[in-house]
């Protein structure tokens, strides 16, 4: 199973992947209210993260959705919102612990990450590496040797 | 449906070169990504990047040639254009002599062959000069390279223990560099950023040193003059391969805690730690100086000393520090010495550093030679300028001068993808074919590999090589451009390495063309052979070039600017210009619809404190007045102390506040000619 990683220590808060992902949904515009992934720059604190959806095993917002807009993707995994179905209610806003799912005010739908069909393109714009799409074991966490310093590794 | 073909190339939206998929359906570039195969970027691109498949095909792109009448430009064809181009360029010269008329390189449609080819094609002409804006920006730090090591070396920072950047953020300038070093961080790199304003690059940085504008050497000398007192600098490599040091000893005496303190704002116990951690690093330091060290009135200087802290730990040519890199043998296309030239290079004299590197002359001169028909009292006609993609009006030191400059040209021709703000002030403007649409080789110094940046449309437009081409056939030089096209172009550049064009096709995603390989300085030295490249074979801490020339051998700070030493009360805030941002090169990508929506004006960046001060909050528009002249912009407030109190960061590149209505080009550089582009007083007055 593939999933988008974050290596949170890797960010430089460059936002490629912000403007990558607005423009990719939206074909119109780099603005970070019609991107699924956002980065949270906290600096006075000197941390910043990107943040997207997890596609939860168990997904909240898949359960809540009352539409029963959201869906899995059979081939990619990735849970995804049908704005054709979706009511705009934001039950699915609310119920995602995480804050990854957002509203879109023109259309009044909400809107996630949809991995892109396979090839996220905010991986592919992210410059510093921090973000990956790579294969997960079933725990979803990857591999502590690769994070951790090489003369440490066991 | 049409075929959807995928070509790998080299992205042109910045100078750094990313391997990039071009997706092209029906002869139009839909989708441009990140080239997985590539060693350089390794499959992740920038939004500049991936923004060139908006930008290529927006319906503003010229696609007529255009000549300027009483009633502004009209479409002409481009044979008639070229015919008459080609006509006014030998009446200027054969009436104020060869030196009136000369080629200005940008940086729009090329890498460095079609710097070479503008070289070629000024010679052939028999002009002594070469524009580009490397007199304003780069070729700085290349003479500073060039005076310590006698060669540009690379950063390796994926094995790097140290990375030290100084006035520099990677991910906005180099951005496969983020990844390099994060490669580095994975094996235990640790890195020190800088800088006046906390940036990108600071965001991974273990330690973040925020200076005074225009104080950066002063830290420098400060941390050199630690590692001397504490014996971290290795002494071995410093007597076997450096020239000096006993000078450089003496002279960063001078630069004690105190008065470091003093200049920059950095507390000697920061230095400490500064110098603990190189100590723990060993020989694997790189320490980077970058474009804002070159922007000041000791710019040569301010790089060279920076430069010298990895040097003097002896990082130089070894896995993790600073890479002597290899090339393969090529044929240059600059014409040698042996076709005459009429007339003196303008620049030459006053910086005959930059000529004895760079055989390139002088932009911010020119503008004066220009208004005034004389160089250094000399009497100096120059009538025409032919330019290639590049955007003065925005770029150039003073820009009140320099339209005035351009506008007073008998012949102003500017070649280009669109109708610039430097266009506009054209005689005539010729469309240019974009890198997309022509073969260019391009060489990577860290990998040392080559590329080619590889042809993936057809554009009914006219290439770089074709134009130049073009005229010298015109103008009775047709016999230097014997060359068909770029394609044989390319086939006689590469000749001596044994490679051939095929191979370059063969190998889309680069072509190593000499394996990496450390210690050849030791090795050489060995041999009996100098180990570096300058004239005494050494790593000059005390250049016998600059000897040579009048200066000082060893890179001294000499002119700190007036608002470090005192307020200046007419102009008490210090302007810094030139910031990169993500998704903006210079003066370029702002009429990218997507981008300019999300990043929609400038801004004046200002200490939280500075705008309490003056009465001002998020988004209050100023007015912003130095010695040349003022612009009004909106205000941008930092918080958390991530810029230097009474500094001002202005990016420019935006025409409705361009910062070079306020940048001098009289304030400059003495070794470079560099215009001071990030310390000049400035006043700010609430609109």
């Amino acid at each position: 199973m593939k999933a988008i990683t974050i290596d949170q220590k890797k960010c430089v808060g460059c936002r490629n992947c912000e403007m990558a992902c607005a423009y990719e949904k939206s074909q119109e515009t780099c603005e970070v209210m019609f991107s699924n992934i956002r980065v949270s720059d906290y600096v006075g604190r000197g941390f910043v993260v990107p943040m997207t959806c997890f596609h939860c095993t168990e997904a909240w917002c898949m359960k809540m959705c009352p539409a029963h807009a959201i869906t899995r993707d059979p081939e990619t995994n990735a849970v995804i919102i049908n704005p054709n179905r979706c009511a705009g209610c934001k039950m699915c806003i609310l119920s995602c612990p995480y804050g990854n799912i957002h509203f879109d005010h023109v259309h009044m739908v909400s809107h996630k990450c949809d991995l892109c069909g396979g090839k996220p393109r905010c991986v592919t714009h992210c410059i510093s590496g921090a973000l990956r799409y790579e294969e997960v074991g079933s725990d979803g966490l990857r591999y502590r040797k690769d994070v951790l310093p090489e003369e440490t590794r066991g | 449906m049409q075929e959807r073909k995928t070509y790998h190339s080299i992205c042109r939206m910045c100078g750094s070169g990313c391997g990039v998929d071009v997706e092209v359906e029906n002869n139009r570039i839909v989708k441009v990504s990140g080239n997985e195969e590539n060693d350089i970027n390794r499959g992740r691109i920038c939004i500049k990047g991936s923004s060139a498949a908006t930008w290529l095909n927006l319906p503003e792109r010229l696609r007529k040639p255009l000549k300027k009448t009483a009633n502004g430009f009209v479409e002409i064809p481009l044979e008639q254009a070229m015919d008459e181009i080609a006509a006014k360029m030998k009446e200027l010269q054969d009436t104020y002599g060869k030196q009136a008329v000369a080629g200005w390189k940008g940086e729009g449609t090329g890498f460095n062959q079609n710097e070479q080819l503008m070289r070629r094609f000024n010679r052939a002409i028999g002009s002594p000069n070469y524009f580009s804006n490397n007199t304003q920006c780069n070729n700085s730090r290349y003479e500073a390279f060039y005076l310590n090591y006698g060669c540009w070396p690379q950063a390796d920072f994926r094995h790097t223990k140290l990375a030290i950047f100084w006035g520099t953020n990677s991910p906005a300038a180099h951005s496969f560099w983020t990844q390099d070093l994060n490669e580095g961080r994975d094996r235990g790199a640790r890195s020190i950023v800088i800088d006046t304003k906390y940036n990108e690059q600071a965001h991974i940085a273990d330690l973040f040193v925020i200076v005074r504008p225009g104080s950066d050497a002063v830290l420098a000398y400060g941390i050199i003059h630690r590692m001397i007192e504490r014996g971290v600098v290795n002494q071995e490599y410093v007597d076997t391969f450096t020239l000096g040091y006993d000078k450089l000893k003496v002279y960063a005496e001078r630069f004690t805690g105190e008065y470091v303190e003093k200049i920059t704002g950095v507390k000697p116990e920061v230095i400490e730690t500064i110098v603990d951690m190189i100590q723990a690093a060993g020989r694997q330091v790189c320490s980077w100086p970058g474009t804002g060290v070159e922007h000041q009135a000791n710019g040569v200087s301010n790089s060279r000393v920076c430069s010298l802290v990895d040097a003097l730990v002896g990082a130089i040519d070894v896995s993790g520090g600073m890479l002597i890199n290899e090339n393969m043998k090529t044929n240059s296309l600059v014409l040698g010495d042996d076709v005459p030239v009429e007339g003196e290079p303008i620049g030459k004299s006053v910086y005959p550093v930059v000529d004895y590197f760079k055989k390139e002359s002088h932009t911010l001169m020119l503008m004066d030679t220009i208004l005034t028909g004389k160089y250094e009292g000399r009497d100096y006609p120059f009538k025409g300028l032919i330019m290639t993609a590049a955007d003065p009006v925005m770029t150039e030191a003073n820009t009140a001068k320099t339209i005035q400059a351009l506008s007073s040209l008998e012949l102003f021709v500017v070649k280009d993808l669109f109708l610039t703000k430097t266009a506009e002030l054209a005689d005539y403007v010729i469309p240019a074919a974009c890198n997309y649409a022509r073969d260019e080789l391009y060489f990577n110094g860290m990998e040392q590999s080559v590329y080619l940046a590889e042809k993936v449309v057809e554009e009914p437009l006219q290439t770089e090589y074709e134009f130049l081409k073009g005229l010298a056939d015109r103008l009775g030089a047709g016999q230097y451009f014997p060359w068909k096209n770029e394609r044989e172009v390319i086939e006689y550049m590469i000749e001596p390495s044994g490679f051939t064009y095929e191979d370059l096709q063969k190998y889309p995603s680069g072509l190593r063309t000499v394996l990496v390989h450390y210690h050849k300085p030791e090795e050489r030295l060995a041999k009996g052979e100098k180990p570096f490249p300058t004239p005494t074979g050494k790593i000059e801490i005390c250049s016998t070039v600059l000897e040579q020339f009048g200066y000082p051998g060893i890179p001294t700070i000499d002119h700190l600017p007036d608002c470090i030493l005192q307020k200046d009360e007419e102009y008490p805030y210090i302007c810094m210009t030139g910031a990169r941002k993500i998704p903006y090169f210079h003066g370029r990508y702002r009429n990218i619809p997507q981008i300019l929506k999300a990043h929609p004006h400038a801004e004046a960046e200002m200490h939280e404190a500075d705008a309490e001060d003056l009465g001002l909050k998020e988004g209050d528009m100023i007015r912003v007045t130095s010695r040349v002249g003022s612009i009004e912009i909106p205000v941008h407030i930092m918080k958390h102390d991530t810029i230097a109190r009474s500094a001002v960061q202005i990016t420019h590149g935006w025409e409705n506040a361009n910062a070079n209505y306020l940048t001098d080009d009289s304030d400059r550089d003495p070794i470079s000619g560099f215009p001071n582009l990030k310390t000049f007083g400035i006043r700010i007055e609430k609109l």
